[in-house]
């Protein structure tokens, strides 16, 4: 596989290079809508219906004020942007892909420029949903004491913790969603199968081996020990895996006719 | 690295003992074939012949079973120097959901280093392609419409088109050949044209390359093709003396008439034929394919 590695005596300049991979990141961006204002549209619809449940709660519940709304702490509101995302880049995957060679870019350029655009929105997003969990601090809820972008798992350690939890999620699922992705594109639907059923086996298998161990106490206090930034550090080693694994299958991964 | 001797005078495709499998099935058998730079090439073959897999493989979209592949000298596999001259806009071309008619034609220039936008802009025009139209509302024709904009644009080197006729209608045709030759008398480049409608692009070519079920039939100036074989028409009488013992590859009669076409005559066969109060018509590209690929057999038969 090494093999394929170019050194082409056609010479592609150094910054040639870099500029088509550029350019890949510029072709996932030719229509912005998928990447940006769809889950902005999403989210901000998500945030109205919350804010609306928000105040039905606090009037509707007679207890001090916000506290009947202190449970959305646990809210798993924003939690659909990281799966909005992971679908954003298998579908990247699944139509930039054949788009892109048909545009005569290697699959070594269209890796490298996908990867770049998922750190790139990554950090945006990160960005983004940080300044929003500083103003729902700040408002103390937004007025009404919920909690949808400073939900218990995004870490109660502050900003900068939070912007490196939201930028490591952004990141799994990014590169997760990819990998799953280019399974499918190198080996179709048997790769999905085998896929699936390896992982559904795997985490049953974890499951049962913890149960059966009494561990769930140990995982149980693993989680609170790290805490939501030391667990997203550790979030980082299946994201490069998949990150990893993703250019390794689709470098010899062909598209549909 | 092989020493990439790429002198303009030699071939800029070079394939060899190519195979490609899928499965059990081989799209392309044993392919062994050469371009020279700055013609016009017709990859000709039926449905299925393989003439996409074959495409898909010099710009490194598949990848070869056996054989091996050299595109300006080098193989194409994940080879930016190579890849980045050459444009394959495939007929089956998948573009992203989401986008609309004009965002290809954004895009297109930051991978073709020779874009040419005027000429984008000119055929844009010619083929009244609505910029603003979501990409998977246009019609077949206008489909296939922006895969020739695209390859004329780019100016690629080596430019494929792949079915560039499907859906077009006649003006529409008459554009591309037009816009195709006046474009390449300015810059030369090679050319390949996909398609199974031959007669549509048959003056274009200077040169052909049948495929069919994975093999080359023919590899041949486009030329010299059509004049391997003539047809000869007149009484059924006259035409049987005449053909008697000839190669036949195809007979058609109505009532006293026949039109049988054999292999190319000599200068004296020709006079004897008109001697004999018969016409000598010549044959189309497609028709000679269609036999040379179908039905040799069947007529060698019918012959005999």
């Amino acid at each position: 596989m090494t093999a394929i590695a170019p050194s082409s005596a056609l010479g592609t300049p150094r910054s040639a290079q870099t500029n088509r991979i550029w350019n890949v990141v510029r072709l996932h961006f030719t229509n912005t809508w998928v990447i940006i204002q769809t889950p902005a549209i999403i989210l901000a619809l998500i945030f109205a219906v919350n804010y609306a449940i928000w105040s039905v709660l606090d009037v509707s519940i007679s207890m001090e004020p916000g506290e009947a709304v202190d449970g959305t702490q646990w809210s798993g509101a924003a939690s659909f942007v990281f799966v909005y995302m992971s679908v954003v880049a298998a579908q990247a995957i699944t139509v930039t892909f054949p788009f892109a060679l048909g545009y005569s870019v290697t699959r070594r350029e269209y890796y490298l420029g996908t990867s770049l655009l998922f750190v790139l929105v990554s950090a945006g997003y990160a960005v983004v949903m940080t300044i929003l969990a500083a103003i729902e601090e700040a408002t103390n809820g937004w007025g009404r004491g919920g909690h949808m972008f400073t939900a218990v798992y995004f870490g109660e350690e502050g900003g900068l913790a939070r912007l490196f939890v939201f930028f490591a999620m952004f990141l799994f699922f990014f590169f997760s969603g990819a990998a799953i992705s280019t399974i499918y594109m190198r080996w179709r639907m048997y790769g999905m199968i085998a896929f699936w059923t390896v992982l559904g086996i795997a985490l049953i298998g974890l499951v049962a081996l913890v149960t059966y161990t009494r561990s769930w106490p140990v995982v149980g206090e693993w989680f609170a020990t790290n805490g939501a930034s030391g667990v997203a550090a550790w979030l980082l080693v299946p994201t490069v895996v998949s990150a990893v694994t993703g250019y390794l299958v689709l470098r010899r991964a062909t598209p549909k006719n | 690295m092989t020493a990439a001797t790429n002198s303009p005078a030699g071939p800029i495709v070079r394939v060899s003992g190519l195979i490609k499998r899928f499965g059990s099935f081989s799209a392309v058998d044993d392919v062994s074939f050469a371009l020279e730079p700055d013609r016009i090439y017709g990859l000709l073959g039926r449905n299925g012949a393989g003439k996409t897999t074959l495409m898909q493989l010099l710009t490194a979209q598949q990848f070869a079973t056996a054989g091996s592949i050299e595109v300006f000298g080098e193989s194409p596999v994940e080879n930016p120097g190579v890849l980045r001259r050459v444009c394959f806009v495939k007929e089956s071309q998948k573009y992203p959901e989401d986008w609309r008619v004009k965002h290809v034609f954004a895009s297109a220039p930051w991978f073709f280093d020779n874009w040419d936008a005027d000429l984008a802009e000119r055929l844009i025009a010619d083929f009244r392609l609505p910029l603003n139209r979501a990409i998977k509302k246009v019609s077949r024709g206008q489909l296939s419409a922006i895969g020739v904009v695209v390859g004329l644009a780019s100016r690629a080197p080596l430019t494929f088109f792949d079915e560039p006729y499907l859906g077009l209608d006649a003006v529409a045709r008459q554009i591309f050949y037009d816009r195709l030759l006046e474009d390449f008398a300015k810059h030369p480049r090679t050319v390949v044209l996909s398609t199974h409608l031959i007669d549509e692009v048959s003056a274009l070519l200077e040169h052909v390359l049948v495929i069919d079920d994975g093999r080359i039939l023919i590899d041949q100036d486009a030329e010299e093709v059509r004049s391997s074989a003539v047809t000869v028409v007149g009484g059924r009488a006259a035409v049987d003396a005449f053909v008697a013992g000839r190669e036949v590859l195809h007979r058609d009669g109505l009532g006293g008439l026949a039109s049988v076409t054999v292999a190319a005559l000599g200068d004296a066969d020709r006079r004897d034929a008109l001697d004999a109060g018969l016409e000598l018509a010549p044959v189309s590209l497609q028709q000679l394919i269609v036999r040379r690929t179908n039905t040799t057999e069947k007529e060698f038969e019918q012959t005999s």
